[in-house]
């Protein structure tokens, strides 16, 4: 008994080790259709590419792009374990900048400056994708951050709805004005850094993330202090600690006004629709200003996300990647993505049509105006070093609205870390 | 299981752990205080898994209020009816198994052997070897889960159950448990066995492991829950849907109806039960004196 | 598995005699000896030796994780001295360690005397005990933050009722680390209870009765039977206690994500983020040396005192 126990683990160590089977992909069909693979986070929570796929497939009949999925939370560990193992998709999509860098930088992407200068001006968000003067993906979404605000909450609280000129002080009163008014808190910002950081970052003059000074920060910070030590939002402890979510957050009418990415927009819809949101009216603000100065064009940001082609990309499918990255960029693929709640990145009258026409989408003129006239700014510059300073501004956060640390000693360990690990010096 | 003859002999009545332990039974006052104070330190344990399954039957809204709300109401089965329903489970739960057992199967047994060789023989740089494999294990996996995994694919095993079942075989955890718990079996009863003219490998299967059946329930408890809760491993190396494990497979299905709370709760209290089993009946093995008891009375 | 019907091992021959081999025996020894190594041993060297050494290589280059890897000497490791974000994760990893080790230790090996008992209902406690470890970290995280929510967890809505003005927990960078702790202990005193279980199966019985027989109490035997009784178990056990505490990852990134600020920071941790968010691969693999010779270090002294008891 014990041989033949000792000798099949002895073959299957070898077994293990040696049945190696070349899996090579196929370069072109017999038929001439050349296949293409594209990689995406999850579709089921990223309906947009299967949208994109289906609409390009069905409309060019020489190229076949299929999706490769992984994992949404865990994208960027499994495509650089694929990337480094020359095992990644023809396409790919990206998610975000600091991590585009990264495959920039490593030599992971082709450069697209070609089917970049065939776009129209009409697709915003390029210049996140350009590095040394070329462009390595093209964008085909472009979220921006707005107020989401609650009609029926304001009403009940005998509060004005925001009518455009909003500032963050505006904002802050209003939060007071309706948490003391009726039981949901006048606001909620969600734990996330950019919530607040985002607007600091892209609103303030001279501000910069790699400039290594961050006082910028802290009326901002002093002001999201001041709303969660009143009451009117919750606080940050206690919103971290029990898992708060911001769909149930605004949702679930807990807050009557939420600064949010536009994704939001669909989400809510849906769970209107499904009842897992309450049934309420809502509208969009444009996000409140530092100060009146940019009321005409409000400042905000927002996250790019675009589509990359391999470097590893077999000579042969290059065209048809490059076609396939026109057509994301191109009108007729944004009115569609538009139809399901995704706000595109190429921008007209025709894809705000679309966008609104959705069911239960809000009707009101501010909303419309809101989606189409803003300077939506990209959140993280385009920087080798900005996913280093990405974690110790997520630091500072944490310190700061836990109330663990003081504004001014998180700032000033901050521009430290940043001069120390980064060697950023403001 | 195997008992050997000699262990027999000595206690004779082996057999349920209760009659095992000799009649030291005093039940007094403290005793009962003690079996009190047991039940209340289990519920403070289990408290937040009995949190999991009231949440798990619970509408995903009602997850997180304050106060806490202990009992459901209503009680939504629909979290569990909605994964059995429209999940891969079935695919899943096969593919856990096949990984679960197979590792834990080739780990006990490559393990064990191996270990016999590094307490029970000797050879030139036995302990040097045996340091390495101690070694290996204060190195963190992130910092080499890259190079493991370009070397694999090379070898085309990524994106196969054999992968899996390759890393997580050989881990210096196994060799390292089994020979310590050598370490402690009399070197008498091996010298014995010598000169009845039993070879090494005798020793190994008609001592050891009969000897060694306390540890190596330990060693299949804990590589069975570990392979069976693996996330990360399973993340990196497996990505076809049709090779998912429940880790995985629970994650992404959850991962659709994003913080979907009551969801989660669900297929945690899922994946939590059949370990649960799986240790209720490998926990009997915990018997005291089965082992050397009659070695060297 | 009938394996031992055939037991051949008679009672305990008293033959003992010291029998030195000869140089011959000697090799067919040694070869004996590899070929019980050798099948496990295959697999680990190719799957996990390899690997490791590609990081102790790594360490000595700015690897990026894509394509080449410039060697740079020591950059790494003189970067590490001035980098008060590493310091900062060391320490925590220390304070993290200090505590989780003896706390966990105490706790497991209490429950596995509590549980080697005749008890009632056995098997239902110590499927108890073992249920932290075996539940999903996520919902473990999940349901410890709420517990530890400073205005409306359970936990400081407890200590009110003495009047006691319960700490931040997971939200204040003082307290946090005492709650990652007490969490890590909780989650990890079953599974080290399991393994001083099976160890506690090699003490041979007749050695408590002697000892009662010559009057010991209790807290003698315990001292003069058991513990010396155990000590390659609490080798084991206190060798992967250690290691797995100076690595500590999965419970941190849930529960705390290194916060609030840098307050729970440790080095796994660290190197996760130097790596794969950060894209510092040559950084990450000179880091996880460093935790390698930390581990090293901690363990060789533990071999050494694990050796002088047992001469």
């Amino acid at each position: 008994m014990k041989r033949p126990l000792t000798a099949t683990a002895g073959i299957l160590a070898v077994g293990l080790t040696v049945s190696a089977c070349g899996g090579s992909e196929p370069a072109a069909d017999a038929d001439g259709v050349v296949d293409l693979t594209l990689g995406t986070w999850a579709s089921t929570s990223a309906p947009e590419f299967q949208l994109l796929v289906d609409d390009f497939n069905a409309s060019h009949d020489d190229v076949e792009v299929s999706i490769q999925e992984y994992d949404t939370d865990n994208y960027e560990t499994q495509m650089t374990a694929d990337l480094s193992a020359g095992a990644a998709p023809d396409l790919y999509a990206q998610k975000t900048v600091s991590a585009f860098v990264t495959y920039q930088s490593g030599g992971q992407l082709l450069d697209v400056s070609d089917v970049a200068d065939g776009l129209d001006e009409h697709v915003a968000g390029l210049g996140s994708w350009q590095v040394d003067g070329s462009t390595w993906a093209v964008p085909f979404r472009q979220d921006s951050w707005f107020l989401f605000y609650n009609r029926d909450l304001f009403d009940a609280a005998g509060v004005d709805y925001p009518d455009g000129t909003w500032t963050w002080d505006d904002y802050a009163e209003v939060a007071q004005q309706i948490s003391d008014g009726t039981d949901a808190d006048g606001a909620y910002q969600h734990t996330w850094q950019s919530a607040l950081q985002g607007f600091a970052n892209n609103q303030t003059p001279g501000a910069d993330l790699l400039s290594g000074d961050y006082g910028y920060l802290k009326p901002y910070y002093e002001r999201a202090l001041a709303l969660q030590d009143g009451g009117a939002q919750v606080d940050y402890g206690t919103a971290t600690t029990n898992s708060l979510t911001y769909q149930a957050q605004f949702g679930k009418q807990k807050a009557a006004m939420m600064p949010m990415g536009s994704w939001y927009v669909a989400t809510l819809l849906a769970q209107q629709a499904d009842g897992e949101a309450d049934d309420f009216a809502w509208g969009l603000a444009p996000a409140p200003q530092l100060d009146e100065s940019t009321l005409d064009e409000p400042v905000t940001f927002g996250d790019p996300t675009s589509i990359g082609v391999n470097a590893a990309i077999d000579e042969g499918k290059v065209d048809a990647a490059k076609e396939f990255l026109s057509y994301v960029a191109s009108e007729d693929a944004a009115v569609a993505l538009a139809e399901i709640g995704i706000t595109p990145a190429y921008q007209s009258d025709a894809v705000t049509e679309a966008y609104f026409g959705a069911d239960g989408a809000p009707t009101d003129e501010l909303s419309r105006q809101t989606f189409q006239v803003h300077d939506t700014r990209p959140e993280n510059p385009v920087d080798p070093k900005i996913a280093t300073v990405q974690t110790i501004m997520g630091d500072l956060h944490s310190a700061v609205m836990s109330e663990s640390t003081s504004i001014d000693d998180a700032i000033a360990e901050a521009e430290q870390r940043a001069a120390n690990e980064a060697g950023i010096t403001g | 299981m195997s008992t050997t003859t000699e262990v027999r002999r000595v206690t004779p009545d082996t057999g349920a752990a209760v009659r095992v332990t000799p009649s030291r039974t005093r039940p007094t006052a403290g005793r009962v205080v003690a079996h009190v104070a047991l039940v209340v330190a289990a519920a403070a344990v289990l408290l937040p898994f009995v949190w999991m399954v009231i949440s798990s039957l619970k509408a995903n809204n009602d997850v997180f209020t304050v106060p806490v709300q202990w009992i459901p109401d209503p009680v939504v089965w629909q979290n569990y009816v909605e994964i059995w329903e429209k999940s891969d489970m079935t695919t899943w739960i096969k593919n856990t198994l096949i990984l679960s057992v197979g590792v834990t199967f080739l780990q006990v047994l490559t393990g064990s052997f191996a270990a016999y060789g590094f307490s029970k023989t000797r050879f030139p740089g036995r302990d040097a070897l045996f340091m390495l494999y101690v070694a290996t294990i204060a190195v963190p996996w992130q910092a080499y889960m890259i190079p493991q995994f370009v070397m694999l694919s090379k070898m085309g095993l990524s994106n196969t159950l054999w992968a899996m079942l390759a890393l997580q075989t050989f881990s210096a955890f196994g060799v390292f448990l089994m020979k310590q718990f050598y370490e402690t079996v009399p070197e008498e009863l091996s010298e014995a066995a010598r000169i009845d003219g039993l070879s090494e490998y005798g020793i190994w299967r008609r001592i050891m492991v009969p000897l060694s059946v306390p540890a190596i329930a330990s060693l299949v408890l804990i590589t069975f829950t570990n392979t069976w809760n693996d996330y990360l491993g399973p993340l990196i190396y497996l990505r076809s849907p049709d090779l998912w494990t429940l880790q995985i497979g629970l994650k992404t299905f959850i991962g659709q109806y994003n913080a979907d709370y009551a969801l989660i709760m669900a297929g945690s209290v899922i994946s939590v039960l059949p370990i649960a089993i799986v240790f209720l009946m490998g926990q009997r093995y915990f018997i005291e004196g089965i082992a050397t008891s009659g070695l060297k009375g | 598995m009938a394996t031992t019907t055939s037991t051949t091992a008679p009672a305990p021959a008293p033959a003992r005699g010291a029998r030195r081999p000869g140089a011959r025996l000697k090799r067919r020894n040694a070869l004996i000896g590899w070929t019980f190594v050798l099948p496990n041993f295959l697999g680990f060297a190719v799957l996990t030796l390899i690997p490791v050494i590609a990081v102790f290589y790594l360490s000595l280059t700015g690897w990026n994780v894509f394509g080449q890897a410039p060697w740079v000497g020591l950059d790494n490791f003189t970067r590490m001295l001035g980098d008060a974000s590493f310091h900062r994760a060391l320490l925590n990893t220390l304070y993290y360690s200090g505590l989780h080790i003896p706390l966990t230790l105490v706790a497991s090996l209490g429950l596995a005397l509590l549980l080697n008992q005749k008890l009632r209902g056995v098997a239902f406690f110590r499927t108890a005990a073992f249920f932290p470890y075996i539940t999903s970290m996520v919902a473990i995280a999940v349901v410890w933050n709420m517990l530890f929510s400073p205005e409306t967890g359970p936990i400081n809505q407890f200590l009110d009722l003495f009047g006691i003005d319960g700490p931040g927990w997971t939200t204040s960078a003082t307290w946090a680390m005492p709650a990652v702790v007490l969490v890590g202990v909780w989650r990890e005193m079953g599974y080290f209870m399991v393994l001083f279980l099976a160890g506690l199966q090699t003490i041979p019985r007749e050695l408590y009765e002697a000892g009662r027989m010559d009057g010991a109490g209790a807290w003698q035997r315990f001292w003069n039977i058991t513990l010396p009784s155990l000590r390659p178990t609490m080798f084991f056990v206190t060798v992967i206690l250690t290691i797995g505490s100076l690595k500590v990852l999965d419970l941190i990134l849930l529960l705390t994500d290194g916060g609030p600020g840098q307050s729970t920071l440790v080095l796994s941790q660290y190197i996760y983020k130097k790596g794969f968010v950060e894209n510092d691969f040559g950084y990450a693999s000179a880091v996880s040396v460093a935790l390698f010779l930390l581990c090293l270090v901690v363990t060789a002294v533990q071999f050494v005192i694990n050796r002088r008891r047992q001469d």
